[in-house]
């Protein structure tokens, strides 16, 4: 059953971006965002690579700070927030997906699950640990909990990151393309994941290059190009009939499969560590 | 390594600061030279302190000259050898890989220090050539100590470099019907050398650190010119500046090498 | 009992001529013994100390205050380019003569020469280890501190939990080598009269003139030394080993 249909229990406005421009030195990265979403709404952000989606994600949650434009987390204005308490305050409030290396390497999933509710919200240890395996089982992964995260497929190491992300019980979660390195075959484990969430009534921010997925799911679609929203609107507007030529464009190169997402490598390699080897 | 993308809006990753190259360096060094000034006028800093350095310069250059000597020659006889070794390693021989193994695990798992004694006493006072006397000096025992070590680990940066070169250039280069010696030398050597400098050049700062200790078997290098030179001016002032200033004549030395290691490093990491 | 054994290897020895009566004499081969134990003391206080001194100087050299990023900096160069005979010197002959004048004579100078080449030698390899603690911190992706600061770790919880013990993974290889070049280094304590095993193969070798077999039992238990290091090492890697990673 479709979800594109605007829901009517979404409630008051939860995010809201007036005009922000972000700058990386001398490049404009954001010229100029508006953006809403309302609590319980699921939001998809698509565009080609490099418009800018995941800067606004970032910008969402104090991660990067705009040099101008006003952000707003119900209410709280982000950019007045200054010191670390208060950007920790924030981000408590806000689970955030990465598109790779997600989970904490040296720890198994269940300390990756625990580790911040215990350390940061205070949670005891045994509470902690069975809302962990709770989360564990709605995410399909209940007998992983003592696994390493770099002994579990790309779509299982990703399911554990929204699950740790849940931990938090956030009011609100981004997730920024988070598919776009996985295998073909692994993708639709964590799209089911996150369609349940939607379904459940989670506030969702989107990055995506799932069209298929974002239509399915989403309330509403913004399409940036080059820093600027293009065009935004509810779902099956934008993906049926969008009044721009330049979303039209996209939308057909994106669903034919041509554009794939540019599948981002991390800096980091084994050979780092391998050179230290003869500091002779 | 960091991303830069992020580091421009809000520095969340770590910074190692590069010392020389920040201007804050430069303004700490004039500021440096300013209280100098400021002392030498105010008669804090005494005249004769100073006099004194600069008399003792010379002297001090000259020791330093011998450490370089030292350092240069070692390095060079160890690396002729350590390749030498290091190409042993890969002999298809067991008995020669074995020895030059052993050669490797004895002379780096060795003191430096124990090393220059060695050679100091093992090695006669002078050499009989024919019916001429040769004197052998203690600096050649030095060299001679320190190259030992060093041989050994060229051999190791060489086993290293080799190991990382990865498996499918060994097998493209056999397939091309390239024999196992023209591998090496056309193919594969070039290529380990690239990878070695920088352990090379961190080998050799070593090794020229290393040279200070020939002082304890009384070669007349830096350190014991800085010795001499206190106990002659047998004043605590001139003690205290004459051994800073030996520190520093080595750090002038070493640090611009090792500057230049880790620009290698980046010229050379994803070789 | 012992000594008759003792005797037997000796003899065995010079049958191949290598000298090793000075094992048959009892105060010689007590002070040779306590050579090895003084090293053996040395080798652990400074693998323990330049430890602690390396994550010190790795968290300063990361700091965000600049202030102190570059303080440490300046230390760290310093140590790295610079002999360890001479930092013993300037620590020994310098340093500590100035304490004992600015001591009252009373108050005796607390610090022996044993003290002194701890702690030169720990703050010498503790710059070492700094280095490589530091490439390790700065080879952690960006990504995974992106997510612990979205989870809510603040810089500093970052820095403890989850860069430091990625760092020490990494650098373990490095710092084993470090720890292994420490335990060579502190030979050099016999230049200021430190009675480790060098300074007394010197003090037996300059009477009874047998260097080489001297060397030969020094290079043995440096060996030994050495290997046991490397042993140690390679279980830590066993034991801090993240299963699957690195695929």
């Amino acid at each position: 059953m479709p979800l594109s249909e605007v829901r009517p229990d979404a409630g008051n406005v939860l995010v809201e971006l007036r005009d922000v421009h972000l700058a990386f030195g001398r490049t404009a990265v954001l010229k100029g965002i508006n953006l809403q979403v309302r609590r319980g709404q699921a939001v998809s952000i698509i565009g080609p690579s490099g418009s800018g989606k995941s800067t606004i994600l970032r910008c969402i949650t104090g991660l990067l700070k705009p040099q101008s434009g006003d952000i707003f987390l119900d209410g709280t204005d982000v950019r007045a927030l200054k010191s670390e308490a208060e950007l920790i305050g924030l981000r408590k409030r806000v689970g955030f997906v990465f598109q790779q290396y997600n989970l904490f390497p040296h720890l198994t999933v269940l300390e990756n699950l625990v580790i911040a509710p215990t350390r940061i919200l205070g949670q005891d240890l045994a509470s902690a640990r069975s809302n962990a395996h709770a989360l564990l089982e709605r995410v399909k992964l209940g007998g992983k909990a003592h696994a390493y995260p770099g002994q579990l497929s790309g779509g299982q190491q990703q399911r554990v990151a929204i699950a740790r992300a849940l931990a938090m019980q956030p009011e609100l979660i981004l997730f920024d393309e988070v598919t776009s390195a996985l295998d073909p075959e692994t993708v639709g484990e964590v799209l089911t994941v996150i369609g349940e969430l939607v379904q459940d009534g989670m506030t969702c921010v989107l990055v995506t290059h799932e069209m298929r997925f974002a239509e399915e799911v989403s309330d509403e679609v913004y399409f940036t190009e080059a820093g600027l929203i293009v065009e935004h609107g509810p779902a099956h507007k934008i993906f049926s009939h969008p009044d721009s030529e330049r979303t039209r464009t996209f939308l057909t190169r994106a669903l034919r499969g041509e554009e794939q997402g540019r599948r981002q490598t991390n800096s980091f390699s084994p050979i780092s560590f391998d050179r230290l080897k003869f500091s002779v | 390594m960091a991303d830069s993308a992020y580091t421009d809006a809000v520095p969340l990753l770590p910074q190692s600061a590069l010392v020389l190259r920040q201007g804050r360096t430069w303004l700490l060094l004039l500021l440096l030279a300013v209280l100098l000034g400021l002392l030498l006028r105010s008669g804090i800093l005494q005249l004769p302190l100073l006099k004194d350095l600069l008399t003792w310069s010379p002297a001090l250059l000259l020791g330093m000259l011998a450490n370089i000597q030292i350092s240069v020659l070692a390095i060079a006889i160890g690396t002729l050898a350590g390749l030498f070794i290091g190409v042993l390693q890969l002999s298809s021989v067991r008995l020669v890989r074995l020895a030059a193994r052993g050669y490797v695990q004895l002379f780096r798992n060795a003191p430096m220090l124990i090393l220059i004694y060695f050679s100091t006493y093992v090695f006669p006072f002078e050499l009989h050539i024919s019916s001429h006397y040769v004197s052998f000096p203690d600096w050649i025992k030095v060299t001679l100590g320190l190259a030992l070590p060093a041989s050994a680990n060229v051999a190791e940066i060489f086993r290293g470099a080799m190991l990382s070169i990865p498996a499918p250039q060994w097998e493209a280069a056999s397939s091309l019907a390239f024999r196992r010696t023209q591998l090496l030398r056309w193919i594969i050597l070039p290529q380990c050398l690239r990878r070695m400098l920088p352990s090379w050049m961190n080998l050799y700062s070593t090794i020229t650190m290393g040279t200070a200790l020939a002082s304890l078997v009384g070669v007349h290098d830096l350190l014991d010119t800085a010795q001499i030179a206190s106990t002659t001016v047998n004043r605590v002032d001139f003690t205290v500046a004459i051994y800073f200033t030996t520190l520093l004549l080595f750090f002038i030395y070493c640090y611009p090498i090792s500057r230049f290691t880790h620009y290698l490093e980046r010229k050379y990491a994803f070789i | 009992m012992m000594d008759a054994w003792l005797s037997k290897i000796v003899a065995a020895c010079k049958g191949i001529g290598l000298n090793y009566d000075f094992l048959l004499a009892a105060d010689e081969r007590a002070a040779f013994l306590h050579g090895l134990l003084v090293t053996l003391q040395l080798s652990l206080a400074c693998i323990v100390l330049s430890l602690l001194a390396g994550f010190l100087l790795a968290t300063l050299l990361v700091s965000q205050r600049r202030w102190l990023a570059f303080g440490a900096r300046v230390f760290v160069e310093l140590t790295r380019n610079t002999p360890t005979l001479v930092q013993l010197y300037c620590a020994f002959l310098v340093l500590n003569m100035l304490i004992t004048q600015a001591l009252s004579s009373s108050v005796g100078n607390p610090l022996t020469p044993f003290i002194w080449v701890v702690l030169v030698i720990s703050l010498h390899k503790g710059a070492f280890h700094a280095e490589s603690l530091r490439a390790g911190i700065e080879a952690v992706p960006a990504v995974t501190l992106e997510a612990a600061a979205s989870l809510g770790f603040s810089r500093r919880r970052q820095l403890w939990l989850v860069q430091l013990p990625l760092a020490l993974r990494f650098a373990l290889p490095s710092l084993i080598n470090n720890l292994v070049d420490l335990v060579k280094m502190t030979s050099v304590a016999s230049a200021i009269a430190v009675g480790d095993v060098t300074y007394q193969s010197i003090m037996i070798w300059t009477q009874r003139d047998n260097v080489l077999e001297l060397m030969l039992l020094m290079l043995f238990f440096f060996g030994v030394l050495t290997y046991a290091v490397n042993l140690a090492g390679r279980w830590l890697e066993q034991n801090l080993r993240m299963p699957g990673y690195g695929r």
